[in-house]
């Protein structure tokens, strides 16, 4: 079975190239496919029969129970000769239906051959996850087929409705059948041969299986996206919505009815609304004027129809319904293709333009007859056959009383009997509306269709009259399945005549109904326009979209505010709510010591007082100075701790930082802008408070609640014996913990390609300007000079004296951070403070001399000392793996070098030396991007203003001159 | 190599980027050798993968402690099942966007769009962007998770400001002060963790917080809880999403899209199993899953520009992830694992596929897009299998992760998860609307159709505007920032060629290669439901990673 699939699977995979090289004949190559899975039916037939049930397994995802399992159950193999017969009879038919010149045959080809391998897979697989694997993909497909002209918006909108409507129902079964299996099983044989209990859950499955099989099968509820899909081309509608796809939800009603059809709310939902079903779609067929419309809501009652018959739980319902499915499935796929002929030959679909086809169009009307008549109900017709079956199980189960207590059974009869009065008007309705000469309507002028355009409708019809004639051989083939029902005696075999039986005599009453209701119709008509809709799903259906999308723009508009204040607040109070309130009321709190070195507090109440000042200064760079002023406290605690190393570190980050932000503050307002009133500030104030709050409580907590000693107590011993330096922070960076340094020095290398990134836009490589290149007056250059590139700035900015002292303190710098990178290991210092130093000395060059002088300094780009710097440190970070070591492993080497004597070399160094590159590329990064790059934004953005001014006083010119006279 | 130690393969999916980077910065002046040392990079990593996974799987979680330092005092890296699985998707899908990338460079080069990823800035950031997601995954140590979260952090702030557009600015704002705040709670997370534990070693930290007073435990729980559901944008810490993901660079917003998030998720499946087994919280994940689920979705349906549909569309599925995180169970984490794999390949041919309708249409805005579907019949069918899949259609691998995940919620069976499941199933019928429409607008819809109502919706919206200022000015509210909740095209902006552009071959192929992965977990889902099977067991057990990281001795 499952080679039946993959080959409809192949052929869709096919079927776009298929289509681009044949065209329209690539179809009868298609119609093989299903074809040959019918055939394969055929074969298997009397095992099926006789119960020798073809099984098949192939393993999926066994961990959630999704298996590619199937089963041909005579349910099943019924249904499938149904999808699989009129698939290839359709696909022949479409041969004809498009033109060659069709642009979208490519896929429509591909989606019909897969559609016909889902649905043929939905009811061979005997396992319910996959069940709905199959479902979901008819839903998706049809959504396209239905969409196959998408140029109008209705037929869009018709689409997406059936889509939403269907997978809805979807996927409440879905939740259905995890539910069952998740408690039971999800194997279909496994649940029939052992059903669970009928708990609460599994009733709550149960209908929740219900929605799904009743959205599918267009029952009210529901019922309004079936009309609505006869956007799709006429062979769709006659394949997907009247003979397969609305059929898997009869199927699953059937395939449960065995199981849960004595489950609460299971013939409510069945019977009561398949009834339902059956006479709404009835009414309605007879107020439409498109005949595909006409059969469409003539569809949905039938569906109503046998969905009711199909749940009633009896053995002789059972037989009923598998024949009812045949029976529908031949007739009204027949009375599709025949529309689509019409259409094709008449150019119209409307009832009230057509007329006097019949006569003339023989081949289509004759089987649109026998499919009309069996749809009616006449005899000898399939149709007949299986409503009389219905209407004795009906019978039946009155006369029984069980499974239900007798006045449901009497109710049902006579809706059936109202309903099929109903069917039979609107067939008259359809066979007058499309073939009957009308008077006063001139006959329509029709092409004369293809002969194979008209064979397959022509076999279907055939087949109507034939499964009728032929009733008494259907029976054995179908009863497998009847008598798996629990309740009920064993039902009377099919037949064309019972004798004079109650079911015959309602089957005479409502022809007779239905004939009057045609020929009273104008009547009937006005009767009916009086009464108002009795179930508009579809305005409900449009009511709730509108409610979804209006309440998804109101939530969204209070959540998504735009505003980021607001979700910095609202991150916060969940940081305050959470952790916060637990570290509050958790209960206990240390005992406190408040200080070591009233030193420290000294240094704490000064930083408190800088950050409280921070929020009511209004200059910006007073506010960068009182931010830097508690880092440089942050400093002074590390010195009070002992902590020379940090402090250093610390100190030369805030310098850098106050550098960044001067610099890069000369773009920006020198005061903040502020609402003073503002109502938001008090709450912003709260807060933060809170905030303050509870960070000093869970610090205080977590530290309180310490119950082990902390690893770093074995740092010092082990960062000389292993580490080989005596100076623990510094071996803890480079060696220790060189793996996070080596993660940070690369987010220097993304911050500083980030600044370059921000100021120079559209590349990383800068343009050098050096002092030397920049033409300067002869005279001057002659002299000696401090700086040279101290000349390219304006005399007003110049300042001697910087100049002097940034000549004499620059390679000074240079020396110290050096210094720092190299006596790092053992004493305080390190590769990154020396970076910052040598990043320093640069600043101090370009603040001096401008930015020709900072090209003079560092003639190199900064990228590329960044990318050097990296490359030595992965370098390093690697190298051990040639000596046989691991990442990141150090080793001292001790050798003489000349003059310098002993040399005590530890490998971490060329580690550091990586950093120690990076961050003087990162700082020189800086000052390019906020120093140089600002400065140019600056030069251009003046030059502009002048040019601007320029033009704007010239046309004044002009007109003094022109006025002159 | 005779010898050659697997564990020693660790670092590489960090290092061989940063290498990349570091080149990639040596050769800025050549295109073509970032090219190929960024793709030989990245494709290094994916091998290493792997083997790695290969190799947890066989063989347990691979540890290595950087340095040779007696354990704890250095750092350990450490791959078990998940790190694995996560380094290899995540390498997977920066690979291909690097060729997404890479294609729209030379589609650009002689264009006025140059400016769009310029290639000495791209590529070294973008490798070590991934360096720093390799490195979160394979972190045996809190606060070198953090150093991990660090490096992707600013690599992304730099991406996401590529090009420095105001737009891109003001969203890069946005999202780095969240980033920012994200990382200060984090950090305080970790002083807390450590003042509490003297330890930042996780596999450490798994044993000592046991021995913790329960209530210290459950603030220490609650910081790093926080700090990872703001990367992870679990409700109500989501916002930032949808208004910082949409305006970078196509390939930027995928691999964010995709990847980013997600780190947030695996930080917490990686600290909620490990750390704190005994405290579930699974009421107060339920919800979060829940909301966040429902929320995103909701905000999803009131979009109409495709990008900032599926930046909802993102939030909303994190929730699903937080679902079967909640549940506490094997089958739930599993779920979970299985999701973020789907989630991250879906996400991220979503947005690459985006990147393409905005090549191809001039927009991404339902109000002006049109005719796609007969523009690109292969874009078409790249986004119609997308969308299906994001959307849990069967038989993709969105409704595997979904069916597990409700799977385990009905299997926990509490009325809050019958709650929940029912809220992921609203939530996946709501998905496949809000993507059914863009179908139906951006590709069914005929592109003269598109400019009809487009030309009536601006003025339709410009009336609108008005009405809703004026009711605010009513209600005493101030008119709303920048959130667009019509999304109202100002003025008439018709310029939609009527000829579209040629999609470059190798960003369509990227993109169809990405779609193609997604696709192909449907054909391993056995195998892969397998593995998240195996690797939720490891985590719940916890005793695989801990024995692996540390010897007897300090265990005890």
């Amino acid at each position: 079975m499952a080679q039946l699939l993959l080959l409809h699977l192949i052929a869709a995979a096919l079927a776009p190239w298929l289509a681009k090289t044949l065209r329209t004949k690539a179809f009868p190559l298609l119609a093989l496919v299903p074809a040959t899975a019918f055939a394969w039916l055929l074969v298997v037939a009397t095992d099926v029969r006789d119960g020798n049930l073809p099984t098949q397994r192939i393993p999926w995802v066994p961990g959630l129970g999704l298996d590619l399992d199937f089963r041909l159950t005579t349910l099943s193999w019924v249904v499938a000769l149904l999808v699989t017969g009129v698939g290839a009879l359709v696909l022949l038919y479409c041969t004809w239906y498009f033109r060659d010149d069709d642009p979208t045959l490519w896929r429509f080809t591909s989606v019909f051959t897969a559609f016909a391998g889902a649905m043929l897979g939905l009811v061979l697989t005997d396992n319910f996850l996959m069940l709905y694997v199959f479902w979901e993909l008819t839903t998706v497909l049809s959504y396209l087929l239905i969409g196959h002209n998408p140029g109008s918006s209705t037929n869009r909108r018709a689409a997406m409705q059936a889509l939403l409507v269907t997978t809805f129902g979807g996927l409440a079964m879905l939740v259905g059948i995890i539910a069952i299996g998740v408690h039971h099983t999800y194997s279909i044989s496994a649940l029939l041969a052992d059903p669970p209990p009928l708990d609460a859950v599994t009733v709550a499955a149960v209908v929740l299986l219900l929605v799904g099989a009743l959205s599918k099968s267009a029952l009210v509820p529901f019922h309004f996206w079936l009309p609505g899909a006869m956007a799709a081309p006429t062979p769709v509608s006659a394949y997907l919505h009247a003979a397969a796809m609305v059929k898997a939800g009869i199927y699953l009603v059937a395939l449960l009815a065995p199981v849960f059809a004595g489950a609460p709310a299971w013939h409510a939902l069945t019977l009561g609304l398949g009834l339902l079903t059956m006479i709404v779609g009835g009414w309605r067929a007879l107020r439409q004027h498109d005949i595909k419309l006409l059969l469409a809501y003539g569809t949905v009652s039938q569906l109503g129809f046998i969905v009711a018959i199909a749940g009633l739980g009896t053995k002789t319902a059972a037989l009923a319904a598998l024949a009812l499915v045949l029976a529908h499935g031949l007739f009204k796929s027949t009375l599709f293709l025949v529309v689509g002929v019409v259409d094709h030959a008449a150019g119209t679909r409307d009832l009230r333009r057509l007329s006097g086809l019949g006569r003339r169009m023989l081949p289509v009307s004759v089987p649109a007859a026998f499919a009309g008549l069996s749809m009616a109900g006449v005899i000898p017709m399939a149709g007949f056959v299986s409503k009389e079956s219905a209407l004795e199980s009906l019978w039946e189960e009155a006369q029984e009383a069980a499974p239900f207590p007798s006045i449901y059974g009497y109710l049902a009869l006579a809706a059936v009997v109202v309903g099929s009065a109903l069917t039979v008007a609107y067939t008259c309705r359809f066979l007058w509306g499309a073939f009957a000469t009308k008077p006063g309507v001139p006959p329509t002028p029709i092409t004369v269709p293809h002969p194979g355009f008209v064979l397959s409708p022509l076999l279907l019809g055939v087949g109507c009259l034939a499964l009728g004639l032929l009733a008494p051989f259907e029976s054995p083939w179908l009863m497998p399945y009847a008598v798996t029902l629990p309740t009920g005696a064993s039902p009377e075999p099919l037949a064309l005549w019972h004798g004079v039986t109650v079911p015959l005599l309602l089957s005479l009453v409502s022809l007779g109904v239905g004939v009057a209701l045609f020929a009273q119709r104008e009547a009937f008509a006005r009767a009916q326009a009086r009464v108002p809709a009795l179930v508009d799903g579809e305005r409900g259906f449009a009511r709730t979209l509108r409610a979804v999308d209006r309440g998804a723009v109101e939530t969204t508009a209070v959540t998504q505010r735009g505003s980021l204040p607001i979700y910095l607040a609202s991150i916060l109070l969940v940081f305050v709510a959470l952790p916060g309130m637990a570290a509050v009321t958790q209960g206990r709190l240390p005992e406190v010591r408040l200080w070591d070195n009233p030193a420290q507090a000294v240094v704490g109440a000064l930083m408190i007082a800088a950050a409280v000042l921070v929020l009511v200064t209004r200059r910006r760079l007073t506010a960068v100075m009182l931010v830097g002023a508690t880092g440089y406290g942050v400093a002074m605690l590390f010195v009070l701790h002992g902590a020379p190393d940090l402090a250093i570190t610390q100190m030369l980050v805030e310098t850098v930082s106050l550098v960044v932000f001067v610099l890069a503050l000369r773009r920006m307002p020198t005061k903040f802008t502020r609402h003073p009133d503002s109502p938001s500030r008090t709450w912003r104030l709260g807060l933060g408070a809170a905030v303050g709050a509870a960070v000093g409580v869970i610090a205080l907590v977590a530290s309180g609640g310490r119950t082990t000693t902390p690893v770093s107590v074995d740092f010092p011993t082990e960062a000389y014996t292993f580490g080989h330096g005596k100076n623990i922070v510094n071996v803890t960076l480079v060696d220790i913990r060189a793996w996070d340094t080596l993660g940070e020095v690369s987010v220097l290398v993304a911050a500083a390609t980030g600044i370059a990134s921000l100021i120079f836009v559209r590349t990383r490589n800068t343009r050098l300007s050096r002092a030397t290149a920049k033409a300067l007056p002869s005279s001057n250059a002659a002299r000696g000079t401090w700086l040279l590139g101290g000349r390219t700035m304006r005399k007003e900015k110049r300042s001697v004296i910087f100049e002097v002292v940034t000549r004499l303190v620059f390679h000074i710098m240079l020396a110290a951070s050096l210094y720092l990178l190299f006596a790092g290991h053992n004493q305080p210092g390190g590769g990154f403070a020396g970076g910052l130093v040598a990043g320093l000395a640069l600043v101090v060059r370009y603040l001096a001399g401008g930015r020709y002088e900072l090209d003079e300094a560092a003639p190199f780009d900064a990228g590329l000392l960044v990318g050097l710097g990296l490359l030595v440190a992965v370098g390093s970070a690697l190298a051990p793996l040639a000596f046989g070591g691991t990442i990141l492993e150090t080793t001292a080497v001790d050798f003489t070098l000349w003059p310098w004597g002993e040399v005590h070399l530890v490998t971490s160094l060329v580690f550091d030396i990586g950093v120690y590159l990076i961050v003087v590329g990162m700082m020189l990064d800086i000052v390019r991007s906020l120093g140089t790059g600002i400065d140019r934004q600056i030069a251009e953005e003046q030059e502009q203003d002048e040019q601007q001014q320029e033009t704007e006083d010239e046309p004044e010119e002009l007109q003094t001159e022109g006025a002159r006279p | 190599m005779g010898d050659f130690a697997v564990p020693n393969l660790l670092p590489l999916p960090v290092l061989l980027p940063l290498l990349g980077a570091a080149l990639a910065l040596a050769f800025r002046r050549s295109d073509r050798l970032q090219r190929i040392v960024s793709i030989a990079a990245l494709a290094g990593v994916v091998v290493v993968a792997a083997v790695l996974v290969w190799q947890t799987d066989a063989s347990g979680p691979q540890v290595l402690w950087l340095g040779a330092w007696q354990e704890p005092l250095g750092i350990s890296l450490v791959a078990d099942r998940l790190s694995a699985l996560m380094l290899l998707v995540s390498s997977v899908v920066t690979l291909l966007v690097l060729l997404f990338a890479i294609g729209q460079g030379h589609a650009d080069s002689d264009d006025e769009v140059a400016r769009e990823t310029p290639l000495s800035i791209f590529h070294p950031t973008y490798l070590v962007l991934t360096a720093g997601v390799a490195n979160a995954f394979l972190a045996g140590d809190l606060f070198n998770l953090f150093v991990g979260f660090e490096i992707l952090l600013f690599s992304s702030y730099v991406l996401i400001t590529l090009g420095g557009s105001a737009s891109r600015i003001h969203a890069g704002t946005t999202y780095v002060v969240v980033s920012l705040l994200s990382s200060a709670l984090f950090l305080i997370g970790i002083a807390a963790t450590y003042a509490a534990t003297g330890t930042v070693n996780l596999a450490q930290l798994a044993i000592r917080i046991g021995g913790l007073d329960s209530g210290v435990a459950l603030v220490l729980q609650l910081c790093l809880l926080t700090a990872f559901a703001i990367k992870a944008a679990v409700f109500p810490m989501s916002a930032w999403l949808p208004d910082s993901y949409p305006t970078a660079p196509a390939p930027v917003t995928a691999v964010f899209a995709g990847l980013l998030t997600k780190v947030g998720v695996y930080a917490i499946i990686r600290t909620q199993t490990l750390l704190f087994p005994e405290s579930p919280l699974t009421d107060l994940l339920l919800w979060a899953a829940l909301l966040t689920m429902v929320i995103g979705i909701l905000g999803a349906v009131s979009q109409s520009g495709l990008k900032r549909i599926l930046s909802f569309t993102l939030v909303s599925h994190i929730g699903y992830m937080i679902f079967g995180i909640a549940l506490s169970t094997q089958a739930g984490t599993a779920g979970a694992i299985f999701y973020v794999v789907h989630h991250i390949i879906i996400q991220t041919s979503l947005f690459l596929i985006t990147g393409l309708v905005e090549r191809i249409g001039g927009s991404t805005s339902l109000h002006r897009l049109g005719g796609l579907a007969m523009a690109s019949p292969l874009l078409a069918t790249l986004f119609f299998v997308s969308a299906m899949n994001l959307s849990g259609v069967p038989p993709f691998s969105g409704f595997l992760a979904k069916i597990g995940l409700v799977d385990a919620g009905i299997a926990v069976g509490t009325p809050l998860a019958w709650v929940v499941v029912a809220g992921g199933i609203v939530t996946s019928l709501l998905t496949l609307y809000a993507l059914s429409k863009v179908w139906s607008q951006a590709f069914w819809r005929p592109l003269a159709e598109a400019r009809q109502v487009a030309e009536l919706a601006a003025e339709e919206a410009a009336d609108e505007a008005e009405q809703f200022e004026q009711a605010e000015l009513d209600a005493g509210r101030r008119p709303r920032g920048t959130t667009t909740i019509t999304a109202a095209p100002t003025g008439v902006a018709l310029a939609v060629d009527t000829s579209p552009r040629a999609l470059p071959r190798m960003m369509l192929g990227a993109t169809a290669a990405m779609t193609a992965v997604g696709l192909s977990i449907t054909l391993v889902a056995g195998p892969l439901h397998a593995f998240t099977e195996r690797a939720a067991a490891d985590l719940r057990q916890r005793d695989p990673y801990v024995t692996s990281v540390l010897p007897e001795q300090v265990r005890r």
